[in-house]
């Protein structure tokens, strides 16, 4: 105890090279943690954009929609979704239902020249969906439909572009419905999306599912139930929870996670990680030779000094020790500033995230990239930075402090 | 028993209602059926799509046997050797230089022929319209100077194609002049026509017929029949997997 | 004034060591970093030309607009434009291709695919499908053979030998179908094309969708004398002039996302090298200052001796930049060197590329250019400069009678 003191008190003999080392470390730390932010919240951008926009954490079909998914089949939907979802938020997950189903996008010549028809896939939500899903953020121009709605339709803003659609447009959705009849139906474009995702913003057409659920002639079937998992829990485990409660319940139905989904999805392109801990690396590096450094010019000044407590007694152990931990405060200090400003740059990034779209314009590319990259958290990178930190700071300190204790004491003596 | 036979049994049943006068929907529609269903045929034939690419044609030879059973083979350029069988609810497919044949069942069969607005499921129907649809008579027409009955259609069931068929029934001979398919809002889906009608064992039937996508602008099949033999001898093993292989 | 600075510096070796040392640090890191990422847009580019897009893409221009249908009907006549380009200086190789989404059959299971038809003899400039070859062979004209991506392969259980039937959408307007025998297994170095791809011959392709003598696109390697862009912009003009027949020809890096995506991230990593000399910076300040403590005496000495704040500070700011330039020097030097060692042997990155579609290989090569190094040998010298600049100031003000204190 007293030696931190000690240690403490000696630091602050030299505030200003111990503040100007801590700020050094503090800035590494903080740029780890922001780089470390940055490349794993790309890694995880497309399994966010899945998660968020495309497949959930988990999903419940029937086993025989899941084999003929390749034609969306509404026979082979869920026909009593209800005990299902109260199931699963009963288990106190966020679940909801949709109907997904192929159609025609018909649009009329007046309106988009010649082009007559697009073959889409529609998919039908009901307005509980933000519990599971994160669209509402992603409104660019108009609104969602509200509930009941018959003929309203929200577009991804790249397939709009692409068919020259915009907020008011009319076009026939011609479909099939549950059973085989034919039918067609009015719809208006009331808004739309443009999220991270790209597969979705170039083919996404939403519609109301209780006008769904009236037009296919569903009578309360679903093709599929989504459902959150929060991130902090285990996908493997809560599938194998919940096929378990399901099994008893429905034994038609299979959960599938995200990643069983995820291969029928466009892959979405990330970037690697494993770069930042070649940045960590370096930065410790970098701070183990800023510690040295201090700790060097430490030691040589303070050569009388080591030398007095010397003569007087105190043991080598104690000294190693206290000089150790001044390094060590060091390095605590500028990690816990740094962890602070890394903090701060990591919930800038992982709210907001950083625009690119500066830079897109100067690059003049002719496609479309989602041009905000967004951060992600991570509490082991936050605890390497704390721990990597301060005792890194501590071993550098080792060498200039050995080679201080080595000297004779007479010659250190003459320094005073 | 030859089909011109059921088709006077079917009239003469008619007349002997007990209202001689007013003829019913379920009455014309029986007749109908009853002149397009044969024990068995043979025919040759063509299929026109038009799309947005522009117009293709495939020609064809089909025999059928009964109701659910049938053979076809393309004989056009593009599809020279290609076969259709169905037995039942199943299709198979045939490709001369596939070692396998290619099977299509439940949400398959969707999948539109050729390209055209004709789905393999369609191929597969079941022919009793009363058994599916609810008749009613609407009225009377007159079509290219053919005087014809409105029949309405209304689907018992979702699984009939068309929620709501109109058909233009020649008053005379008993086949449909014009067709218009619609869903049960009434929303007009497709309207098909007969361009020409031919006769066959004493019986009109449709020799071309075009139905055109009414949403789809620009987007129509014409089927035409260049000839056909009915209630001929088929063997069985015409419509067998084996005979397909060849 | 140069010999003094040099002077001081050799005085206190240790010291300028450390300091040296972090600058090399920092030097040698940022070379690291952006050879990394230069390895990575190179091999995204080597993949990209070998096998998507070629250096330029030839298409028709009515294909881009109904992409969605594949319309195999709206190509190329390959003969004709291919005399058309070979006439062409600037243009080394050409090869035609058709690629087009098909149904594999195993008895009555399923599967979608993307099916390649590739002239494998043109092919060696691009794919050179023959060098990634794990097993078996390529295909031959005229035999229907096909090769598959190993993962495909793995994942439908089917071996060397086994036969498989594809049924696709044709030119015409209907529907073929062709049973082919596996006769090898490729590895691309890219996991989704591993995953779901084949390639046929091209004259198979030609022949299952009756498309006898023409291809869905053409692509080109140049002989590097024009820009790419520029080139494309060529040869669109010469085939209309020419054949009367309208493309949408485009350079490669026109064409793809991620491309444009990695360049942003360049950008990203040169902001990550200037927050990098700054960390090195702060090294070379903290000596600085202790530097200018110690020899307050001496600096006082030279004041009273007459010379001006001027001096000193571009006194303590050349030793800097000395320091500066050495450690810059010697860690762009072993940047550079342990990256040439690298580029040789690679760095393997499938474990981290498992389930990630991109572009990019799982062995990754670094390598940096003169140009870059140079680069970052300037800014790191300067950056490390400047922030002497803050002690010296310091240093500059210090009185005499101050320093004179001190002695």
């Amino acid at each position: 105890m007293f030696l931190l003191r000690l240690a403490v008190k000696n630091l602050s003999r030299y505030t200003r090279r111990t503040i100007i080392t801590a700020v050094a470390i503090a800035m590494g730390i903080a740029m780890y943690l922001a780089v470390d932010s940055m490349l794993l919240g790309a890694a995880e951008e497309s399994e966010r954009n899945l998660k968020w926009y495309e497949t959930a954490s988990l999903r419940v079909h029937t086993t025989a929609w899941w084999e003929d998914r390749l034609f969306l089949p509404l026979d082979e939907a869920i026909e009593e979704p209800q005990p299902i979802l109260e199931t699963i938020h009963a288990l106190g997950y966020g679940a909801v239902s949709r109907t997904r189903f192929s159609a025609e996008l018909i649009l009329g010549w007046e309106e988009f020249g010649e082009d007559g028809y697009l073959p889409v896939e529609i998919t039908a939500i009901g307005e509980d969906d933000g519990t599971v899903y994160r669209y509402g953020a992603t409104l660019a121009e108009g609104r969602f439909f509200n509930a009941g709605e018959m003929d309203g339709i929200v577009l991804g803003s790249w397939l709009a572009e692409d068919i020259g659609a915009t907020v008011g447009s009319s076009l026939i959705v011609s479909t099939r419905g549950k059973g085989g009849f034919f039918e067609a139906f009015d719809a208006q474009v009331v808004g739309l999306v443009n999220c991270p995702n790209p597969n979705v913003n170039r083919t996404l057409v939403m519609m109301d599912i209780q006008a769904a659920d009236q037009y296919l002639g569903m009578k309360g079937a679903v093709t599929n139930i989504d459902i959150l998992v929060p991130d902090r829990e285990e996908v493997q485990s809560v599938q194998r929870t919940l096929s378990q409660a399901l099994s008893s319940l429905d034994s038609s139905v299979i959960v599938l996670t995200w990643k069983d989904l995820a291969q029928d999805y466009l892959a979405i392109v990330s970037s690697k990680q494993g770069g930042s801990s070649l940045i960590l690396f370096l930065i410790f590096i970098i701070a183990a030779v800023g510690i040295s450094n201090t700790m060097l010019m430490a030691m040589y000044e303070r050569g009388g000094e080591i030398a007095m407590m010397r003569a007087m007694g105190m043991e080598e152990r104690r000294l190693w020790v206290s000089f150790l931990l001044e390094a060590a405060l060091i390095g605590l200090l500028g990690s816990a500033i740094g962890m602070v400003l890394g903090a701060l740059a990591t919930l800038y990034m992982v709210e907001v995230g950083i625009d690119l779209s500066f830079m897109l314009r100067d690059l003049d590319m002719g496609f479309r990239i989602p041009s905000v990259m967004r951060g992600a958290w991570s509490l082991s990178s936050f605890i390497v930075a704390a721990v990597g930190g301060t005792v890194l700071s501590g071993m550098a300190a080792v060498i200039p402090v050995r080679r201080a204790l080595k000297s004779p004491i007479t010659t250190a003596l003459v320094r005073l | 028993m030859s089909r011109k036979t059921l088709f006077i049994i079917t009239l003469l049943l008619f007349f002997s209602c007990a209202s001689l006068w007013a003829i019913t929907a379920e009455e014309i529609i029986a007749a109908v059926d009853a002149n397009t269903s044969f024990a068995s045929s043979h025919s040759s034939g063509a299929i026109i799509t038009v799309d947005r690419f522009g117009e293709k044609k495939s020609t064809f030879e089909a025999w059928s046997k009964g109701d659910n059973t049938s053979l076809i083979e393309f004989t056009s350029l593009a599809e020279r050797g290609q076969k259709i069988l169905r037995t039942g609810s199943s299709l198979y497919l045939y490709y001369p230089e596939a070692d396998q044949l290619i099977r299509l069942q439940g949400a398959a069969l969707r999948q539109s022929v050729l390209g055209s607005d004709l789905s393999y499921e369609d191929m597969t129907r079941e022919s009793s319209t009363l058994a599916s649809y609810d008749a009613t008579l609407e009225g009377e027409d007159v079509i290219d100077g053919i005087q014809c009955w409105i029949v309405k259609l209304v689907a018992k069931s979702r699984s009939s194609a068309y929620p709501i068929q109109t058909l233009w029934v020649d008053q005379e001979r008993f086949v449909v002049r014009k067709g218009l398919y619609a869903t049960a809002a009434g929303r007009a889906l497709k309207e098909m026509e007969v361009i020409a009608l031919m006769e066959v064992g004493g019986v009109a039937m449709a020799k071309e017929s075009r139905i055109a996508d009414l949403l789809k602008r620009g987007s129509s099949t014409t089927m035409r029949i260049e000839s056909i033999e009915i209630d001929i001898p088929l063997p069985d093993a015409l419509f067998s997997l084996e005979n397909l292989s060849w | 004034m140069v010999k003094l600075a040099l002077r001081n510096i050799l005085r206190n070796r240790r010291r300028s060591l450390l300091s040296a040392f972090a600058i090399a640090v920092s030097a040698m890191s940022i070379i690291l970093l952006l050879a990394l990422v230069e390895g990575m847009e190179v091999d995204m580019r080597t993949n990209l030309i070998a096998y998507y897009t070629g250096e330029i893409r030839i298409r028709s221009s009515q294909y881009a607009r109904y992409e969605r249908y594949h319309p195999l009907h709206l190509s190329l006549d390959d003969e004709a434009i291919t005399t058309v380009l070979e006439r062409m200086d600037e243009v080394a190789e050409t090869s035609g291709r058709i690629s087009f989404p098909a149904a594999l059959y195993r008895g009555d299971r399923s599967r979608p695919v993307l099916t390649m038809g590739f002239d494998f003899t043109r092919e060696t400039a691009f794919s050179n499908l023959a060098s990634i070859l794990s097993e078996g062979r390529l295909p031959h004209d005229r035999s229907n053979e096909l090769v598959m991506g190993a993962v495909l392969a793995k994942g439908l259980d089917i071996t060397v030998g086994d036969r498989v039937t594809l049924l696709a959408s044709t030119a015409a307007g209907s529907s073929n179908a062709m049973s082919f025998t596996v006769v090898g297994i490729v590895k691309p170095p890219i996991g989704s094309l591993s995953s779901s791809t084949l390639y046929l011959s091209l004259e198979r392709a030609q022949h299952l969708l009756f498309m006898e003598g023409r291809v869905q696109e053409l692509v080109v390697r140049s002989t590097g004398a024009v820009s790419l862009p520029a080139l494309a912009g060529e040869i669109a003009a010469l085939v209309a002039e020419e054949l009367g027949i309208e493309t949408e020809t485009q350079a490669f890096s026109q064409l793809n996302e991620m491309y444009g995506f990695l360049r942003i991230a360049k950008y990203i990593y040169y902001v990550i090298a200037l927050i990098f000399f700054l960390l090195g910076s702060t090294v070379i300040i903290n000596t600085t200052m202790m530097v200018i403590f110690e020899r307050m005496a001496e600096i006082g000495m030279m004041k009273a001796l007459g010379m001006d704040d001027g001096k000193v500070r571009l006194l303590f700011l050349l030793e800097g930049a000395f320091i500066s330039a050495a450690g810059a020097l010697a860690g762009v030097l072993v940047g550079v060197l342990i990256t040439a060692v690298l580029s040789r042997v690679g760095i393997d990155f499938t474990e981290a590329m498992s389930g990630i579609e991109m572009e990019v290989s799982s062995v990754l090569y670094p390598s940096i250019t003169a140009f870059t190094a140079v680069a970052v040998y300037l800014y790191g010298v300067a950056i490390a400069t400047l922030s002497t600049l803050i002690p010296t100031r310091r240093a500059a003000r210090i009185q005499v009678v101050e320093a004179l204190h001190y002695v």
